[in-house]
């Protein structure tokens, strides 16, 4: 039934379909008072009915060309798209490496772990990453920082903020000395102003900020990257109905993707982890379970290797399965100290 | 099927008089219309003043009925149609085409389900490399993960050399690239408005040439259905089972080979199953199981369902090696077996 597409709620559609519309050609032609008499609601409810009608029967007619969909992008032109979006470093050299580069944009990357292994200290890492100038091969952008747990601390963010800049100045100094001019007038103070963070305590309030986001972002368009951490503390627990975790979780997974690929920006999810039995051996998983796991684009778990820290790429389209060390110190996520510099191939 | 009322415009001879005739019978749309006892209405018409009207409007609405289905086929012409325009798109993969006989059957809907990490995207931009580069036509590919990946696909196509070194490669690459065309959506509603627009332009567009779509990849279809399925209304359900015929449809009128990925979910006792619940099961023709071993890149395809082999002995493995940059490669022997008169072929690796 044609009317069964069009994005109206159950019961006006039931009463559609029971006073004889099933096709958008039925309607098409009457008035709204029309068709308010005919399935007695209201005239503004069967004004907006038809619009959404007229909406999709507009959208059937329109030309294509060779019968592709509108608004499709061939692969040629993606892949050129592709490489005018510079990467988001992680200031950890071995980590970029299997990144590829680094964060990418227009991707949805969840990154889990066990408590302590450094998931905070990534997401603030990277939230300042972004905001390194073009010139010094950064997006330039600004961040948006959710924080579901109450683990984002301003010191540290001001601590590695100062690290970053430190950092910067040496490589501008050692690259580009004519460029002394302009040196960055990037200030500590600058790069926190630059970070918009919000806190949210509940799963309800969390679902209505990615909601609002939408509208976020169009008003600051500089945004280009968006961190959540950690976003599954507000559904692990007391949640009585799992059907309906499962839909607002699969829900919530869409609206981000949709946020990522409409604003070309990075969506960084920060995960938990939880046991699961496979195949006769407990093993970590990240939580949220098997229909959670297909909700992001890439997936990289970290993990302690002996005294180690190390980041292995568990889920990608176009990145090999490796894994690299990476170590936190007081300026932030850095490469690890050890001698063995190689990176593990899996 | 609309209210009579609203047919007057294209067919007058549905006037007025012939609407207050059939309200008195207490027949206000088609669907009354084909409830009602049809000898009887003629009856009563016979008695009305203008019974040739009437009883010429009676044969209008019927025609009209008529025109709504499918035209009958018999055995011989659905052989003939199979023969020539359902053929098999090979997947780029030499082991799931040997599970397959042949690769991806044009006019079957082929899902493609398991765990998270197991193959499932990687197998589809194969397909969609292969289908680009070796057959004349095009792929529609709808993404609803951005997780289409153009350097993976151009690793595909260009296995034996770098990509862009050579002129006439580079020109080649940007061709097939072309033949594919990726769009994002993000839920349901969106995935119907693309689906009508592809089948009105395929309707209206000539047949033949390069522009002809040969395979549509949707990518995955659980993750626009899991937020609407469920609660408290059937509607999420409704739209789902559409969703699966429009796909069929799609396949079936427009000879195109449909893939689509699905995901799993815990079952009984521990035992994951495909998501989607029971009324999905049956919509697919052919359905595969795909997994890997935790942190190896060697995965396995098994037939779940199939409408032409037993799947009883089809725990038929088959192994391929995903690894950047190569293509993927399998290794195999085939021993043929005969238990009960029904031959059919053991693969296993050496």
């Amino acid at each position: 039934m044609e009317v069964g597409r069009l994005p109206i709620s159950a019961s006006q559609r039931g009463k559609l379909i029971a006073a004889g519309y099933t096709t958008l050609s039925s309607f098409s032609s009457l008035s709204p008072s029309h068709l308010a008499r005919d399935l007695k609601i209201s005239d503004n409810e069967a004004a907006e009915i038809m619009r959404v009608a007229s909406h999709s029967r507009r959208l059937d007619g329109s030309a294509g060309g060779c019968g592709t969909v509108n608004g499709a992008q061939t692969a040629w032109d993606m892949l050129h798209e592709e490489e005018m979006f510079p990467r988001i470093t992680t200031s950890c050299v071995d980590l970029d490496n299997i990144l590829g580069g680094g964060i990418n944009c227009k991707e949805v990357t969840e990154i889990g772990g066990v408590p302590g292994i450094g998931k905070t200290q990534l997401g603030i890492q990277l939230a300042i990453n972004v905001q390194i100038p073009v010139d010094y091969g950064g997006l330039g952008g600004k961040a948006i920082y959710i924080d579901t747990e109450g683990s984002f601390m301003v010191e540290r963010a001001l601590q590695i903020a100062e690290a970053c800049i430190e950092d910067m100045s040496e490589c501008g100094g050692l690259l580009r000395k004519d460029f002394q001019a302009c040196q960055l007038k990037m200030h500590p103070n600058n790069i926190l102003e630059n970070i918009f963070y919000f806190r949210v305590c509940s799963y309800t309030e969390q679902i209505a900020l990615i909601n609002y986001l939408d509208k976020f972002i169009s008003e600051h368009k500089d945004v280009k990257i968006v961190i959540v951490d950690s976003v599954t503390f507000h559904f692990r627990q007391d949640f009585d109905d799992m059907a309906l975790r499962t839909r607002l979780l699969s829900g919530m997974a869409l609206k981000l993707m949709k946020l990522a690929k409409d604003f070309s920006l990075a969506v960084v999810l920060l995960n938990q982890v939880t046991t699961k039995y496979i195949d006769g051996s407990f093993q970590l998983t990240l939580a949220l379970g098997d229909s959670w796991s297909h909700s992001c684009t890439n997936r990289v778990i970290l993990y302690w290797n002996g005294n180690e820290r190390y980041a292995y790429i568990d889920k990608s389209p176009s990145l090999r399965s490796a894994s690299a060390p990476y170590s936190v110190t007081s300026k932030g996520i850095r490469n690890s100290a050890s001698n063995c510099k190689r990176i593990k191939m899996m | 099927m609309a209210p009579l009322k609203s047919l007057e415009q294209d067919y007058p001879i549905l006037d007025s008089n012939f609407q207050s005739f059939c309200a008195s019978h207490d027949i206000f749309s088609v669907e009354d219309l084909l409830l009602h006892d049809l000898y009887v209405l003629a009856a009563f018409a016979e008695q009305e003043s203008s019974s040739e009207r009437l009883k010429r409007g009676i044969t209008q609405v019927l025609s009209i009925i008529d025109g709504q289905h499918q035209p009958w086929l018999n055995g011989m012409e659905l052989l003939e149609d199979v023969q020539r325009n359902k053929h098999v798109l090979s997947t780029g993969c030499d082991g799931i085409d040997l599970l397959l006989h042949g690769g991806l059957r044009v006019g079957q809907l082929t899902e493609l389900v398991g765990p998270s990490s197991s193959g499932k995207t990687q197998v589809c931009l194969l397909a969609a490399s292969n289908v680009a580069k070796k057959h004349i036509g095009s792929v529609v590919y709808l993404d609803t993960g951005n997780s289409f990946s153009p350097q993976r696909v151009t690793h595909f196509i260009c296995q034996h050399s770098d990509p862009a070194i050579d002129q006439a490669e580079h020109r080649t690459l940007q061709k097939v690239m072309n033949n594919i065309s990726c769009k994002s959506v993000f839920d349901i509603f969106t995935m119907f408005d693309v689906l009508h627009q592809l089948e009105f332009n395929l309707r209206s567009q000539m047949q033949g040439g390069d522009c002809k779509v040969q395979l549509l990849i949707v990518d995955s279809v659980s993750s626009m259905v899991t937020p609407i399925l469920g609660g408290s209304g059937s509607q999420g359900h409704a739209l789902m089972i559409s969703a699966g015929y429009l796909l069929k449809k799609l396949a079936h009128e427009h000879n195109i080979a449909v893939l689509v990925t699905n995901h799993t979910v815990g079952g009984d006792g521990g035992i994951s199953k495909p998501a989607l619940g029971e009324s999905w099961k049956s919509i697919p023709h052919v359905r595969l199981l795909l997994s890997r071993d935790h942190g190896g890149s060697i995965c396995n395809v098994s037939i779940l369902k199939h409408p032409s082999m037993v799947e009883s002995f089809a725990s038929l493995f088959t192994m391929c090696a995903i690894d950047l940059p190569l293509s993927l490669s399998l290794g195999f022997s085939i021993t043929p077996f005969t238990p009960y008169g029904i031959s059919f072929f053991f693969i296993h690796p050496f």
